[in-house]
């Protein structure tokens, strides 16, 4: 039972680490849909350079860099640009599935490395993770760089006649948020399934991006809803173990996707959003005329 | 700025015509290539070696050419499912789940009508042929209709949705054609059951009939875009919501009406390589492979600029680059995945041109200042 505890807060690890990068860009005001993507590079990037030097810190630093490079892109391609964040997100997503997929296919199979060593069935990222919400939160509300990155969310020309420059706290915000996406790819592919094949997150990316609509923008509720996404997640694999012969391994693999709909519904009612819908970044999303 | 002795500005564009959407959407292929041409490189192959063959295996061989249109008419029909509800301003990526629905759909009628157990059906092959059609279209209209209702009803965000109808679909066709599940072939190798060749889809001047129906439906849309109250309704939404509901468009029905076309559609796609290509006719082991190619309807759909008519070429330009990637890959020894890596970065570059679509760059001599 723990052993399944375990593993289901090491896979809630990989969908913190993602959703947080994404929640640090969406405060900032800058919506990125292609997670998935980003996390795809980061995995296979991390995966390759771990195989091939032998070294789990090069392949993470790999993961982190290019997760920011690509969110760098997005970033141009939003702020300088000036573009539909949505579209330059599916952009992204592509990108990383189709470029991963040429690249990353030579390596298909096991990582054959010695396992990143578990502190009770537990990953060291885990312990990161919880580490990145605090920070994350302590920065959002008790700095004054996280004060600016949430101005120039809400409302970036009363932010820029202040004295900020949005497009730089932007450019730091979506930079950031990358790394950490490249970080959650790499620690799905280095430690918590170290098997490459084509387009193997399918759907994690997505998810994360959901968590942060359902997290309020607030990185502890984040916390707890990846938790109770990575334990289904985990659970959906294995479902023997609870509900042994209780519909098919196939039939449960759809369940997290349905949950995610159905959780992502209920944030979109009237009764939800009248509630607690204020929390939204009000300019996330919008792209920023020059006056 | 300035560059040299001219003043460089840029300035938005108000309408863009069509031939100048027509030489960006070029542009962008041909930049597209030459950066997959760097690709070729790094492999040892001169590009322009590779996509000639690329191009004769796609658009010549006598082998190749027939793999080719089929593939475009997929990719023509995955283009239309994501078209319409682009037009509403809708993201529609969930073209992969409705295929899938569709297929399913279909195999359900030929199973119901005994398909499995018997070369030799009772029912006609005509009404069979006829019922697993109109089954893809509910099929896929099904599960457009769930992103629709939901985008409609509760403003929840499409792309989300969609994208989870796509691994809902794919596990659910890895329960009916795996372990023993209803659609499971005889082999055992976690295939679909094959149809019996009494309800093969029809051949029209030896290509199958969804060609016909694809090219019509592409001009079908054309139409109720250019002329129906319809098609203004659904581009009014896509322009300004809110401005839609003030002329009385209802807020809850363009959604819902344009993720059902859009789903109807992509479930005939699967239909068209499911029950209908010569030499597959049932859900393969690598079914994936075809959700992931409906996503060069979203490429094709953007760079056709919305336009289903467009769309027609760029379809077939698609479906001959992926058909003749494949092949290339082995005959040239290069890496698995070359039309993924095409996807991706003709993908990236499409949005990058995005900017010139909305801006035009403006040269004018500057004064030399004394």
């Amino acid at each position: 039972m723990w052993e399944f505890a375990a593993r289901s807060l090491n896979a809630s690890t990989v969908f913190t680490i993602a959703a947080l990068g994404e929640l640090i860009g969406q405060r900032s005001g800058i919506l990125n849909v292609g997670i998935e993507g980003v996390m795809l590079f980061g995995a296979t990037l991390g995966f390759i350079v771990a195989k091939n030097t032998g070294s789990y810190l090069l392949g993470c630093l790999a993961a982190i860099a290019i997760g920011g490079l690509i969110a760098a892109l997005h970033g141009f391609f939003s702020i300088t640009l000036g573009g539909d964040q949505v579209v330059n997100g599916m952009g992204i997503w592509i990108l990383g599935f189709g470029l991963t997929a040429y690249i990353g296919y030579p390596y298909t199979g096991p990582l054959d490395m010695e396992r990143i060593p578990h502190l009770a069935g537990l990953s060291p990222f885990f312990f990161l993770a919880i580490g990145l919400v605090a920070l994350t939160w302590w920065v959002f509300s008790k700095t004054s760089l996280g004060l600016r990155i949430r101005s120039a969310g809400e409302s970036p020309s009363v932010t820029e006649v202040s004295g900020i420059n949005v497009t730089r706290t932007r450019y730091l915000s979506v930079i950031v948020s990358g790394m950490l996406m490249g970080l959650a790819g790499a620690i799905y592919s280095l430690d918590y399934n170290p098997v490459w094949s084509i387009n193997f997150l399918l759907g994690w990316g997505f998810i994360a991006l959901a968590l942060v609509f359902f997290s309020m923008w607030n990185p502890f509720i984040l916390l707890g809803g990846s938790v109770l996404f990575g334990t289904l997640w985990q659970f959906s694999l294995n479902p023997q173990l609870i509900l042994p012969g209780v519909l098919s391994r196939y039939i449960w693999r759809t369940v997290p996707f349905i949950i995610t709909i159905a959780v992502l519904v209920l944030m979109s009612t009237k009764w939800f959003s009248s509630r607690w819908g204020a929390a939204k970044p009000e300019a996330l999303g919008l792209p920023r005329e020059e006056e | 700025m300035r560059l040299g002795g001219y003043e460089v500005k840029l300035e938005k564009k108000v309408r863009v015509t069509g031939w100048e959407a027509a030489t960006i959407s070029l542009l962008a292929i041909l930049i597209g290539l030459a950066l997959v041409g760097v690709i070729f490189l790094q492999a040892g192959v001169n590009p322009l070696t590779g996509y000639k063959a690329i191009f004769s295996y796609a658009f010549v061989n006598k082998f190749g050419l027939p793999l080719t249109i089929n593939r475009s008419v997929f990719i023509l029909l995955c283009t239309c499912a994501f078209i319409v509800p682009m037009k509403a301003g809708l993201w529609n990526i969930g073209m992969a789940g409705q295929l899938y629905g569709g297929a399913l759909a279909v195999f359900g009628v030929a199973l119901a009508f005994g398909a499995k157990e018997t070369q030799n059906p009772t029912v006609a092959p005509g009404i069979i042929i006829a019922l697993m059609m109109l089954g893809s279209l509910v099929g896929g209209a099904v599960i457009g209709a769930i992103p629709g209702f939901l985008k409609g009803r509760f403003n929840t965000n499409e792309i989300v949705v969609t994208m989870m109808l796509n691994s809902i679909g794919f596990w659910l066709i890895a329960y009916m054609i795996k372990e023993g599940g209803p659609f499971m072939g005889g082999g055992g190798e976690g295939e679909g059951f094959k149809l019996s060749q009494s309800i093969f889809a029809p051949m029209v001047l030896g290509g199958t009939f969804t060609i016909p129906i694809a090219l019509g439906l592409a001009a079908l849309l054309y139409f109720m875009f250019a002329k129906t109250t319809l098609g203004y309704q659904i581009k009014a939404f896509g322009l300004s919501p809110s401005a839609a509901r003030y002329a009385g468009i209802s807020q809850h029905n363009v959604p819902l009406v344009v993720f059902i076309l859009g789903g109807l559609i992509a479930g005939l796609a699967g239909y068209h390589y499911f029950a209908a290509v010569p030499g597959v006719t049932k859900i393969p082991l690598n079914y994936g492979d075809f959700g992931d190619l409906s996503f060069y309807g979203i490429i094709c759909g953007l760079i056709s600029q919305g336009s289903p008519l467009a769309a027609i070429p760029f379809a077939l330009l698609f479906g001959g680059l992926t058909n003749g990637g494949r092949f290339v890959q082995g005959q040239l020894q290069l890496g698995y995945g070359i039309d993924y890596a095409l996807l991706g970065v003709l993908m990236i570059i499409l949005v990058a041109f995005q900017f010139f679509y909305r801006n035009t760059i403006v040269w004018k001599k500057t004064e030399r200042e004394p």
